[in-house]
């Protein structure tokens, strides 16, 4: 019988069981992404009100004086019809130009990385992140003490949006920065940047999430997705990519366990090891758009400098993707964004859809985990969860919730 | 502000509560808008303050148990999102009577038992592989206590499931000023008797995971029958909120429900360990 080989107590033998390491790298993805979940849920509730229409409104308003409108209030304003059939329009207009400007500057990014430029891109990239943190971070401090009613005076305000951004810049820049700093500003950039796109009016934000989700499967899987270019250039170079990567602290590794560095499309032979999962590995290269006005997008790629905590030894091929000698799992900034938005547009609902998506976001990532172990390159992250994600909140808002109110109301439960 | 009962009228109502508050904050004082919330967290904390202490005490400490509490909550919702998809024809229910719900109440839990056989299968495939990558990285395969650690955490994920969709998403309302109470029991506010509710399903849910996966593994069927019973009878008693005044007996009679399923259990585990501590020391 299975107890019966159970041999010792691990209190009289001393020794730990398997359980308590297991699956250690997999909870030091899934805390920050469901963090910077559960922060924009409660960004969202505290500051929306009943619909999009006067949300963006308010938003138009306010942001007249700071920061320049979106296309899709603008958009929405223009229209001025409240018709189903015009906003799905609208929002298959607005997620399809937003793919093809992503698209478009994606290979801008190849093309640039290609010829060397890669100073320009951190150097661009820097700029974008204090843009993110110091104009939507200011913004939505301002959206916040205006509701909760915050007693702060200007001067202190600015004095405390510069120190954090500019801090905020050389933590996701710089590579001795701490890595707690470093990873704790990479989810503040991606909780600001996914609440401004859940203020976007819904049709257009659900078409967005579904066409990114597309794009994200065509671009690294495709041969010609220009993801794929930019993997297999920066693996033929041993460079970095220069992006905004979600890198989870490195695990300790174990006694005994022998090193997995792998690659694709190389003839080096893959080091088997016997701790399959603690290197698995998602690189996920994720540009996150900004659209600060009608026509311009910015692409929000940053630098991202990891040489620091990870001993590389004789590992010199050792390169963006492949892993040190502690493997941890990397996760794209893009993919962070996106399942919050899902989950705050979920939230603008009701908290059950909340609560629905966020449990298929975490299956999803976790099949997504699993692919890799198997597959062993470089997949999208966003498909399987946005596609579970959007099902699942469909399948709630359809039938769940009736059926749990209908329960709950008469006080029956099971 | 008082709503009337009916399904969809409620939704209507929970939103329209939720937005009242909202708009309330602004003119209110400040001590009235943290009572308010006070009030919303304590009905929370009613609902999982065990289940909270049991995840900081047990299962945060191993990530492998988290990872088998997430999965085991989506698998319970998967099982609701079935049940919901089989009754969507059926709903709303309009009659007061009591065998519509009794139906419900029957084939849901049978569902539900059901799949947790499917679930113990899961949790055998899993042992194994578990074991045999404990023997590949030469490390002890699964203990007793391991084993058992796992169902606890099972069980939480179907516990904390029970309660998230049937109480917390419900409790948004509490956060503002106003309360809510059901006609069929105008003594206690609506948020609190979910919140006891699913305290009592919290207990329920997570203990008779324990007890039927040592009953599944050792095959005596004593256990493996509780389980099954246990939720029935729980079930049951929720019943009894139909009555008018019924919630007065329904309530402490689910608590004394979840005390048996615990003792039940406790006692399981205690001759378990104790059996297995005088094996393996007679070896």
């Amino acid at each position: 019988m299975d107890d019966r080989s159970a041999d010792s107590d691990p209190v009289t033998a001393g020794e730990s069981s398997i359980l308590d390491t297991l699956g250690e790298d997999v909870i030091r993805i899934v805390s920050p992404v469901s963090l910077c979940m559960v922060l924009v849920v409660l960004l969202v509730s505290s500051l929306s009100s009943t619909n999009d229409l006067s949300s963006s409104i308010s938003s138009l308003f306010l942001s007249s004086t700071t920061t320049p409108t979106s296309f899709s209030s603008l958009n929405l304003l223009l229209l001025g019809s409240d018709s189903t059939w015009e906003e799905i329009k609208s929002a298959l207009v607005t997620a399809l130009s937003f793919v093809v400007v992503v698209t478009l500057l994606t290979f801008l990014l190849v093309l640039l990385f290609y010829f060397r430029c890669t100073n320009f891109l951190r150097i661009y990239m820097g700029i974008s992140s204090l843009f993110v943190l110091s104009f939507l971070g200011g913004f939505i401090s301002l959206l916040l003490i205006s509701h909760l009613k915050i007693p702060i005076d200007p001067f202190t305000f600015a004095i405390l949006l510069f120190n954090l951004s500019v801090v905020g810049v050389f933590a996701v820049f710089m590579p001795k920065f701490p890595i707690s700093m470093n990873q704790g500003y990479l989810v503040a950039i991606g909780v600001l940047t996914a609440y401004w796109f859940t203020m976007l009016p819904e049709w257009t934000t659900w078409a967005l999430l579904i066409a990114m989700s597309l794009y994200d499967l065509a671009a690294v899987l495709l041969p010609i997705g220009p993801l794929r270019l930019l993997v297999e250039l920066a693996m033929s170079r041993n460079e970095e990519i220069p992006a905004l990567v979600y890198e989870a602290r490195p695990v300790d590794p174990q006694p005994g366990d022998r090193v997995r560095v792998w690659r694709e499309r190389t003839d080096v032979r893959i080091e088997a090891t016997e701790n399959s999962t603690n290197s698995a590995n998602v690189q996920t290269v994720q540009e996150t758009r900004l659209a600060v006005s009608e026509e311009i997008t910015a692409p929000l790629i940053e630098a991202f400098p990891q040489t620091g905590d990870r001993h590389l030894g004789t590992e010199e091929e050792e390169d963006g993707i492949g892993l040190g000698s502690s493997g941890a799992i990397k996760l794209g900034l893009g993919d962070f964004i996106f399942y919050s938005v899902l989950v705050g547009r979920a939230a603008m609902y009701d908290y059950m859809t909340v609560y629905a998506c966020y449990l298929a976001i975490m299956a999803g990532l976790g099949v997504t985990l699993l692919l890799l172990a198997v597959y062993r390159k470089a997949l999208p992250a966003l498909p399987v969860s946005i596609m579970l994600g959007v099902v699942f909140y469909l399948l709630t808002r359809v039938l769940l919730e009736v059926f749990v109110v209908q329960c709950s109301s008469n006080l029956l439960m099971f | 502000m008082r709503c009337r009962l009916d399904s969809l009228s409620l939704i209507v109502c929970l939103h329209l509560l939720s937005i009242d508050g909202d708009d309330d904050k602004g003119e209110r004082s400040q001590i009235g808008d943290t009572m308010t919330v006070a009030a919303g967290v304590g009905y929370v904390l009613i609902a999982l303050g065990p289940a909270l202490s049991l995840f900081a005490s047990v299962i945060a400490k191993k990530p492998f148990l988290i990872l088998t509490l997430l999965s085991s909550t989506l698998f319970w919702l998967i099982s609701l999102i079935i049940l919901a998809g089989a009754w969507r024809a059926f709903l709303p229910v309009k009659s007061t009577e009591l065998w519509p719900y009794s139906i419900l109440i029957l084939t849901s839990v049978g569902f539900q038992e059901g799949i947790r056989i499917g679930f113990w299968r899961l949790f055998k495939k899993m042992e194994d592989m578990l074991n045999a990558f404990a023997d590949r990285v030469s490390k002890p395969r699964l203990f007793l206590t391991d084993k058992m650690q796992l169902a606890l955490a099972g069980g939480l994920g179907h516990g904390l499931a029970h309660a998230v969709f049937f109480c917390l998403s419900l409790l948004t309302p509490a956060f503002g000023p106003a309360t809510f109470y059901v006609d069929k029991c105008p003594s206690i506010p609506f948020f609190l008797i979910s919140a006891i509710i699913a305290l009592g399903f919290v207990i329920i849910h997570t203990f008779s995971m324990v007890i039927a996966f040592n009953g599944y593994t050792e095959g005596k069927r004593k256990d493996q029958i509780f389980v099954p019973f246990a939720h029935l009878i729980a079930a049951l008693i929720t019943l009894i909120n139909l009555v008018p005044g019924g919630c007065n007996i329904g309530l402490p009679l689910l608590c004394i429900m979840a005390g048996t399923t615990l003792y039940y259990s406790w006692q399981l585990v205690w001759r378990r360990l104790t059996e297995h501590q005088t094996t393996r020391s007679s070896d």
